[in-house]
C-alpha cells in the first residue's frame, strides 16, 4: 500500500489505520475481551472439577449431569445476557452479567472433561497411590489431578478460544470488549459496507485467542514436567 | 428419562423468552380482505416492535386502510432496513427521516398527511436528582439550537466521512458558541448514555461535552443496543441522561398513548414519566418515522402519500 488511506477509507486494509486513530479505545476493549474471556474460564475450572469429581464418584450422576450442562451449552449467549440481570435483580448494565453467563458456559463445557479425564486415571494408578498411603484428598490432588491435566487441558483450550469469541456478542448490548468494534463496523455500514473495524475486531480476537491459547498450553507444560522426561 | 423431559422443557421455555425479548428475524404475511391495492402486494420491512406498535402496522390499517401483503422483520433504520429496500428484497420500509441515506439512495419518503406518526422531537431524559438548575440551563440551551437540518448534517460526517461522534459532537458545540467554559454544572456528576446508533451517540456526546466544559464530571456509556437494556437502566439510575424521542420513549412507557403533535406528545410525556425522570426542553429538531419507497416504486404506483398505499393497484 503506498497510496496513503485516508480515515474514511472502508478499504478491508485500512483496519491497521482505524487501529492507530481509535488506539486508546481499541485498547482498552482489548484489555476488557482479555479478562472477560479469562475470569469465566477460571471460574468454570473451580466449580467444574468438584462437579466433575463427583459425576466420577457417583456413577449414576455422570448422564444426568452431561445432559444438563450439554444443554446449557445451547443457549444462546445473548439469551443468557438478558435473562441474567433480571433473573440475579441486577442492574441491567452491570458488566458482571457477561463474565456470570460464560462462567456457566465454561462450567457446562468443563464439568464433561474433568470427569473424563478423572475417569482416564486408571485403577492400577489409585490403587498403587492408596497402597502407597494416600488418603482420599490427597491421592485426589497429587495422583488424579496430576494425571488428568492433559485431557483438562485440551477442554480447557476449547472453553478459553470458545469465551473469546462469545464475549463478543455482549459488544452489542453495550458491554465493553472487542464486539463493539463490529457492532461499530455494522451501524457505520449505512451506504456501502465499512470494513476497517470489523476486520480489526477479527484480528484482534484472532491473536487473542492465539496468545490465551497458547498460555494454557504452557501452563499444562509447567504442571506435567513427567510428560517431556518419559518420551510418549 | 423423565428428568430429561423436564430440562429439556425448561430450556425451551428459556429459549422461546431470549429470543422474543431479543426479536427473533421472523416474518408473517397477513391475508386480511383488502386485496387488491398496492399495498397487498408489497412487502414491508421494519423493526420488530413495528409490527405491533400503535403507530406501526395497527396504525396505517386504521389511519389509511393500508395493509401490507407481507411484514418482514428488518432492524431499527440501519443497514438491514436500507439494504433491504435498495435491493428489492422489501417494497416499502420503516425508516427515520434524518437518515442520510434517504437521500443518498433516491429515497421517497411517503408523506403521512394524517399524522399517524406521533412527533419525535429530540428531548433530554434526565434523573430528577441530577437535574440541577446549572444542568437544565446547559441542556435546554443546546435543545434551542438543535434542528433537523443540522443533525442530518452532522449524521453524515459520522455515517459517510467515517468522522467521530465525539469529535463531530465538539464541532457542532463550537459552530453554535455553546462550548463555553463555565461553572454552571459544577459538583453534579452524571452518567450520559446512547443507544446504538449514529444519530443518538452524537447526542449524547453533545450533552456531555457541553455539561464537561461547564464543570459537571462526566461519564458515559454509549452504544447500548435497545430501549429494554437502557430505559430500566435510567429507571434505575445508573444512567442519568438520555437523548430520547418524544413520540417513541412515550409510546414504550405508555402503550396506550394517543397524542400525535409535538405539543400533545411533550405533555403527555411530562405526565407518564416515573416521578425519579424529567424531561427537559424539546428541541425543533425531529427524527420521527417515516413510510419510504425507492424513487422507481414511487413512480410506478404514483405513491407520494402513504393514503396512496390504499388505492387499488
Amino acid at each position: 500500500m503506498i497510496r496513503p488511506l485516508d480515515s474514511a477509507s472502508s478499504s478491508p486494509l485500512h483496519f491497521f489505520g482505524y487501529f492507530l486513530d481509535h488506539r486508546s479505545e481499541d485498547l482498552g476493549w482489548l484489555w476488557d475481551h482479555t479478562w472477560l474471556s479469562v475470569v469465566p474460564v477460571v471460574v468454570g475450572l473451580a466449580l467444574a472439577l468438584p462437579l466433575g469429581w463427583l459425576a466420577r464418584r457417583y456413577q449414576w450422576i455422570y448422564p444426568p449431569m452431561m445432559s444438563i450442562t450439554g444443554l446449557l451449552y445451547t443457549i444462546p449467549s445473548i439469551a443468557l445476557f438478558v435473562l441474567i440481570p433480571p433473573v440475579l435483580g441486577m442492574d441491567p448494565l452491570n458488566p458482571l452479567q457477561v463474565p456470570i453467563a460464560l462462567s456457566l458456559y465454561s462450567t457446562a463445557l468443563l464439568v464433561r472433561v474433568v470427569a473424563d479425564g478423572l475417569g482416564a486415571v486408571s485403577e492400577e494408578t489409585v490403587q498403587a497411590a492408596t497402597a502407597l498411603g494416600y488418603r482420599p484428598v490427597g491421592r485426589f490432588f497429587r495422583v488424579e489431578l496430576p494425571i488428568a491435566v492433559p485431557v483438562i487441558t485440551a477442554g480447557l483450550r476449547v472453553a478459553i478460544v470458545a469465551n473469546v469469541s462469545i464475549v463478543a456478542v455482549a459488544g452489542t448490548i453495550g458491554m465493553d470488549n472487542l464486539g463493539r468494534l463490529f457492532d461499530q463496523g455494522f451501524t457505520l455500514s449505512v451506504s456501502q459496507p465499512y470494513y476497517p473495524p470489523i476486520v480489526l475486531g477479527i484480528v484482534l480476537c484472532v491473536l487473542l485467542a492465539l496468545v490465551l491459547d497458547l498460555l494454557v498450553v504452557l501452563v499444562s507444560r509447567m504442571l506435567t514436567p513427567w510428560r517431556r522426561a518419559v518420551p510418549s | 428419562m423423565k428428568t430429561k423431559l423436564i430440562a429439556v422443557a425448561a430450556i425451551a421455555t428459556t429459549l422461546t423468552m431470549g429470543l422474543s425479548g431479543c426479536g427473533s428475524s421472523s416474518s408473517s404475511s397477513s391475508s386480511s380482505g383488502s386485496g387488491g391495492t398496492i399495498a397487498s402486494k408489497m412487502i414491508f420491512g421494519g423493526p420488530p416492535e413495528f409490527k405491533t406498535r400503535v403507530d406501526g402496522i395497527p396504525g396505517l390499517e386504521k389511519n389509511y386502510g393500508v395493509t401490507f401483503g407481507k411484514y418482514t422483520v428488518t432492524d431499527t433504520g440501519g443497514p438491514v432496513t436500507v439494504n433491504a429496500l435498495k435491493r428489492g428484497q422489501v417494497d416499502a420500509v420503516d425508516l427515520f427521516t434524518t437518515d442520510p441515506a434517504i437521500a443518498a439512495n433516491d429515497f421517497v419518503i411517503l408523506e403521512d398527511p394524517k399524522a399517524n406518526f406521533a412527533a419525535q422531537n429530540i428531548v433530554p431524559i434526565v434523573s430528577k436528582d441530577k437535574a440541577t438548575p446549572g444542568v437544565r440551563q446547559v441542556l435546554n440551551g443546546i435543545q434551542s439550537k438543535l434542528t433537523t437540518d443540522g443533525l442530518g448534517k452532522m449524521i453524515g460526517e459520522v455515517a459517510n466521512a467515517k468522522k467521530d461522534p465525539a469529535d463531530v459532537a465538539k464541532g457542532w458545540l463550537t459552530d453554535n458558541s455553546l462550548d463555553t467554559t463555565g461553572s454552571s454544572a459544577k459538583g453534579v456528576s452524571l452518567t450520559v448514555g446512547s443507544a446504538n446508533f449514529p444519530e443518538n451517540v452524537i447526542l449524547a456526546n453533545i450533552y456531555a461535552e457541553a455539561l464537561k466544559a461547564q464543570g459537571a464530571s462526566i461519564q458515559t456509556k454509549l452504544n447500548i443496543g435497545s430501549r429494554e437494556k437502557y430505559y430500566p437502566a435510567l429507571e434505575k439510575g445508573s444512567l442519568d441522561l438520555f437523548p430520547e424521542y418524544t413520540g417513541t420513549i412515550l409510546t414504550y412507557i405508555d402503550k396506550n398513548a394517543t397524542a400525535t403533535s409535538p405539543a400533545d406528545v411533550y405533555a403527555a410525556l411530562t405526565k407518564a414519566l416515573p416521578a425519579n425522570l424529567v424531561a427537559l426542553d424539546q428541541a425543533d429538531a425531529q427524527d420521527s418515522d417515516a413510510v419510504v419507497v425507492t424513487k422507481a416504486t414511487a413512480a410506478k404506483y404514483g405513491l407520494k402519500t402513504i393514503a396512496d398505499l390504499a388505492k387499488k393497484g
